[in-house]
């Protein structure tokens, strides 16, 4: 594996959600343009979106959902991994890897890609006093998954995924995501997802037992002095590959 | 000549179905090699499709079909 390069990002950056998406297709486009074989990014949001993928412009209803988002101060953005719609805001900080995968091996899967992710996220978790984080899914949650970071069967983290052909060859760019709330009341998130249900006509709502924050689970944590420990866990693992 | 165009069987591991979360060219339209023009979702995980020759592209599977891999969806006629 190649050395640390210079898209080895360790320190938070604060970005606006759509500057924050974009810094992520930045990462995965310098996987497939061979220039980098790893990249990683934390960012925090300093605004707020209601961030999903594209074909939930295809509801009937979206028009007007957006619309009843926008006047609630949550405009709606889209983003290149799966899955539904998911809060951007100063409470969430955002943890993406990109990485290029070789055809054929363990790591050309996406269930290796959400172990690569998730499982140092876990041993953060432990390092910090947290006996009971694993990943799994996290029903009633929304954006839920089988891969979720989880407190006490409870989602902490959210993960997606994006995959891309690298160019010239048939290896493949891999990028993982993680959201994670690290403050703040999940009620508040979960009602805007829930609002967005709502107003495009889809029963379906979600639950705030279901979520958890990372201050609930470790009140008084100062999440920015601990967070470079996470990176250094995420970074260590692609240098020890 | 026509050609199909399949989910790749290296995309992911596993029997798990994708759905086609998007078309990006439409039916009908002329796609050079290499050009992005679908997205198949499997497990919260987008995968790309890129055309793998120059042509006018037939579209087997519309958007939120769902598909194995190995699935056709769609033709090219070079």
């Amino acid at each position: 594996m190649t050395a640390l390069s210079p898209g080895l990002d360790r320190a938070l950056q604060r970005l606006s959600v759509e500057q924050g998406l974009a810094a992520e297709e930045a990462r995965l486009d310098a996987i497939c343009q061979g220039e980098s074989e790893f990249e990683l990014l934390a960012w925090q949001p300093m605004d707020r979106a209601l961030v999903m993928p594209r074909r939930h412009e295809r509801n009937e209803g979206f028009p007007e959902a957006r619309h009843t988002l926008r006047k609630l101060g949550w405009p709606i953005l889209f983003r290149a991994t799966g899955g539904t719609p998911v809060p951007q805001c100063a409470e969430v900080i955002n943890v993406t890897l990109a990485l290029r995968c070789r055809v054929g091996s363990s790591a050309a899967h996406l269930e290796w890609g959400y172990h690569r992710l998730g499982n140092p996220w876990c041993e953060w978790l432990a390092a910090l006093g947290v006996s009971d984080a694993d990943l799994g899914s996290a029903p009633g949650a929304y954006c839920d998954g089988r891969f979720n970071v989880r407190i006490g069967g409870r989602k902490l983290v959210g993960t997606a995924q994006r995959w891309r052909r690298v160019r010239g060859c048939r290896d493949m760019a891999l990028l993982v995501h993680g959201a994670m709330q690290v403050d703040g009341d999940p009620a508040e998130l979960v009602g805007i997802v829930n609002a967005f249900q709502e107003a495009v006509g889809d029963p379906q709502r979600f639950l705030p037992g279901s979520h958890v924050a990372l201050t609930q689970a470790l009140p008084g944590l100062e999440v920015e002095s601990v967070l470079p420990d996470l990176l250094h866990r995420l970074a260590d693992r692609e240098e020890a590959a | 000549m026509t050609t199909d165009i399949a989910v790749p069987q290296d995309l992911w591991e596993g029997d798990t179905e994708g759905v086609i979360t998007s078309w990006l060219v439409n039916d009908g339209a002329e796609v050079a090699q290499g050009d992005l023009i679908a997205e198949v979702m499997v497990e919260k995980a987008q995968y790309e499709i890129e055309a793998p020759l120059s042509g006018k592209l037939g579209i087997v599977k519309e958007e939120d079909e769902v598909v194995e891999k190995g699935s056709v969806i769609a033709t090219l006629e070079s």
